[in-house]
């Protein structure tokens, strides 16, 4: 791909003189005057990278491409997983999962986490990350804890939540005790309280992998600034506003597109804690969950293949929006757009 | 000349990636070629040594050993052929088998699940039917061999029967001041509010896993609607007799005197302690509603890993006014079945498996419901023989309806009932709900 659209460009360079992109080979080398000798060491070169790079995309398009080409296809039958597909219903799965209101319900469970994650986890994790920027006692041990629930596997969090948030659980049993049983609530099965307990395991779960990215963000701002504003009198408040936010700017920007994009695939806590049945009863249940029950629990595999491509196109849309519109000044120089330098 | 290297070079690299996916598509296709090439009756050979392969679900304890030994016995029996087992963790096993199937890798004999995955097995032509002798049909049983019959054909040997009741135990009956087993709906009301005041959960459910709720309302419909009806279904997958609607009104009732443990949407049917089999192994709760697996299942999760000793059964009360049976029982049954592919020794393992000595060890082992009557004098647990008296008494026996209307409607049904206990949807929301999934499978 960049092999292709940096082409010209290379060449353009070399009649210059100058040494281009694909030609590390030569470059290595001082300066061969014959032109045979460069065509046989380009050759060499693309050779090379023809065969260094071939594993890599044999197993991209094994195990990536070929499967979601495979998805797309068996989107158009009506297929039960046992021989070969051979009933074509054209675009009837996708007609169906369009008007299908459990797929608007996972639709909206999806955008209300993602939304609230934005807005839950965004202002903490900034906080926390400049609280922890300072120099305090305790600070490595508070950093460590922050960070531990993002350590620890999906499966395990959600069993242990699932356990100590059941109605005869170890946190309703906690409220009875301290005589705050007008607290006690089923948090796991009142369709009320369910997404916000699925809130706050994800806001728990993920804050530290914020809070470090942050951290990491604040780290590459360069102490000179602070210094030059604290000379000029500015407080410490004016410093983080003015200084440090928008320096954290591409840091934040790429930590809300991660997290968009994990919402978007929100799948093991909710299928841990609630199962692929009773998400969709607790209001909890997302666009995964419901590829599964419809997929594969109900063994209409076609059927399954087209949620995975709609939620697949929803996710391609959703990232290159993002990556147009928001992280484009970020990552300027980082991507090739269109051959143009 | 520069670009002409280049191309070439490019040229190389696209071969190599056509060439991926070539295998890769190759690969696939190929399976679905020998898929469509329709089932040969038995492709095997005579004579020389065979070795016949075994997909069952038992992977430890007597369960595992039921299986070498009947391998062990098979092969002293016959020389020539090798029955090699292998163990496959229950969960793993329909992934694993579907894919098999599909690659042309099928092990010979398997477990089968039976309902609407047999027959997607049978529309692929991916397994055989049996050409039983009058031996097996004696060995197996009418009423079994039914439920393994597709359009005149069997295909699959059953091995056990696994009726549904009411699993409960019998010193909190006692404590509780219960006599004598409910017969009646109203009955069970009545010791449901008698359980309550002894601080027990009256009765046990894992609606977490969609299923075990699913089957209160399956047990219903058995009361509420007629043989006919429900087997009329299979083919026509509509739920319009008012049966149906019925039998969802009449769960929705059971539902407004609380029957169910605290929590019971989030709760799981077999995990733990905290799950519905582990509430009944510890006496906090008195009854579930299952299958024969149950006392296994109980069985483990009790404190000391030892069955539970005043474990008892009854059936499932009747209904005032229903349509069914007030006998008629609700269960499923084992069975296994032949690939393709599978030599015709492999066959000659499957009658060994219905035979009087084997059937009595496999119930042993399983803890289970023999399917040859022979061997039924070996049930002696106090649970067993309550449910293989009433599974003999009974007119006519049903499979689980989400077997026996096929995953696709099942996994819908079970899903309906449980936003039915949820109080998200009502009886009728059930049937509609059923309704539309027909249209995704």
């Amino acid at each position: 791909m960049s092999d292709t659209l940096g082409t010209d460009a290379a060449e353009s360079r070399r009649s210059q003189g100058t040494p281009g992109v694909g030609d590390v080979v030569e470059s290595a080398s001082p300066a061969p005057s014959r032109a045979g000798v460069r065509r046989r060491g380009r050759a060499r070169a693309r050779i090379e990278i023809t065969v260094m790079s071939a594993p890599a995309i044999l197993m991209f398009l094994a195990f990536v491409i070929f499967p979601v080409a495979l998805a797309a296809y068996y989107g158009f039958y009506r297929w039960h997983g046992y021989g070969a597909a051979t009933d074509w219903v054209g675009l009837n799965n996708y007609k169906l999962i369009f008007t299908d209101p459990a797929f608007h319900s996972v639709l909206w469970h999806n955008g209300v986490v993602l939304v609230l994650s934005l807005v839950l986890q965004g202002p903490v994790a900034i906080v926390l990350a400049l609280l922890l920027n300072r120099k305090m006692r305790g600070r490595a041990l508070i950093r460590v804890l922050i960070f531990v629930p993002y350590v620890i596997s999906e499966v395990i969090v959600g069993t242990g939540w699932g356990l100590m948030l059941q109605a005869n659980g170890a946190i309703n049993d906690l409220l009875g005790h301290i005589g705050l049983s007008s607290l006690q609530a089923d948090w796991l099965a009142n369709p009320h309280l369910a997404i916000w307990t699925l809130m706050v395991i994800i806001s728990w779960k993920y804050i530290g992998f914020a809070v470090i990215l942050m951290l990491a963000g604040l780290q590459s701002i360069p102490e000179e600034l602070f210094e030059a504003a604290q000379i000029d009198g500015a407080s410490y408040w004016q410093i983080q506003r003015r200084i440090t936010l928008p320096l954290l700017g591409p840091t934040i920007r790429i930590w809300a597109f991660l997290s968009i994009i994990g919402s978007l695939q929100l799948f093991d806590l909710v299928y841990i804690i609630w199962g692929p049945y009773v998400a969709g009863t607790a209001g909890t249940s997302t666009m995964a969950i419901y590829m599964i029950g419809q997929g594969r629990n109900a063994g209409n595999f076609g059927y399954g293949s087209a949620i995975a491509v709609v939620m697949f196109l929803i996710s391609l849309v959703v990232a290159l929006i993002y990556q147009r519109f928001v992280l484009r000044r970020d990552l300027k120089g980082a991507v090739t757009e269109g051959g143009v330098v | 000349m520069a670009r002409k290297t280049r191309t070439k070079a490019r040229t190389t690299a696209v071969a190599a990636i056509g060439l991926g996916i070539a295998l890769a598509a190759t690969g696939c296709a190929g399976g679905g070629s020998d898929n469509s090439s329709s089932s040969g009756s038995g492709s095997g050979s005579s004579g020389g040594n065979v070795t016949v392969t075994v997909w069952e679900n038992a992977t430890n304890g007597p369960g595992a050993a039921y299986w070498k030994n009947a391998a062990a016995q098979y092969h002293t029996l016959h020389p020539n052929v090798t029955i090699k087992i292998q163990s496959i963790q229950n969960e793993d096993f329909d992934g694993k088998l579907q894919t098999a199937l599909n690659s042309n890798s099928a092990p010979d004999i398997f477990m089968q699940r039976g309902g609407g995955k047999m027959q997607a097995m049978v529309d692929a032509g991916q397994i055989q039917p049996l050409n039983l002798t009058a031996t097996d049909q004696a060995n197996t049983g009418a009423a079994a061999l039914a439920a393994s019959t597709l359009d005149g054909k069997v295909y699959a040997m059953p091995t056990d029967t696994q009726p549904e009741g009411i699993y409960y135990s019998k010193d909190l009956f006692k404590k509780a001041g219960i006599t004598s087993t409910p017969t009646t709906i109203a009955d069970l009301e009545a010791d449901v509010a008698k359980l309550k005041a002894i601080k027990v959960a009256p009765i046990a459910v894992g609606a977490k896993d969609a299923w075990p709720a699913a089957h209160w309302y399956y047990n219903f419909a058995l009361r509420e609607c007629s043989q006919s009806v429900m087997t009329d279904v299979v083919k026509s997958l509509k739920f319009t007799d008012p049966c149906w609607t019925k039998a969802g009104t009449d769960l929705a009732s059971f539902l407004k005197v609380s029957p169910f443990q605290n929590g019971f949407l989030t709760t799981s049917s077999q995990q733990g302690a905290g799950s519905s089999a582990g509430m009944l192994a510890n006496h906090k709760a008195a009854m579930e509603l299952m299958g024969n697996w149950d006392p296994g299942v109980i069985a483990s999760l009790t404190p000391n890993q030892k069955p539970l000793p005043d474990l008892g059964w009854f059936p499932f009360p009747t209904v005032p006014g229903g349509q069914g049976a007030p006998t008629a029982i609700m269960g499923g049954g084992g069975g296994f079945s032949l690939s393709k592919n599978a030599p015709k020794e492999a066959f000659g393992f499957l009658e060994f498996l219905v035979t009087k000595d084997q059937q009595e060890a496999y119930a042993k082992a399983f803890d289970t419901i023999p399917i040859n009557k022979q061997a039924q004098e070996v049930v002696t647990d106090s649970y067993n023989v309550s449910a293989l008296q009433a599974f003999n008494k009974a007119p006519y026996s049903m499979q689980f309806l989400d077997t026996e209307y096929g995953q696709n409607v099942g996994n819908a049904l079970n899903t309906a009932i449980v936003n039915l206990m949820a109080g998200k949807t009502d009886a009728a929301g059930v049937v509609k709900a059923t309704s539309d999934a027909a249209a995704k499978g």
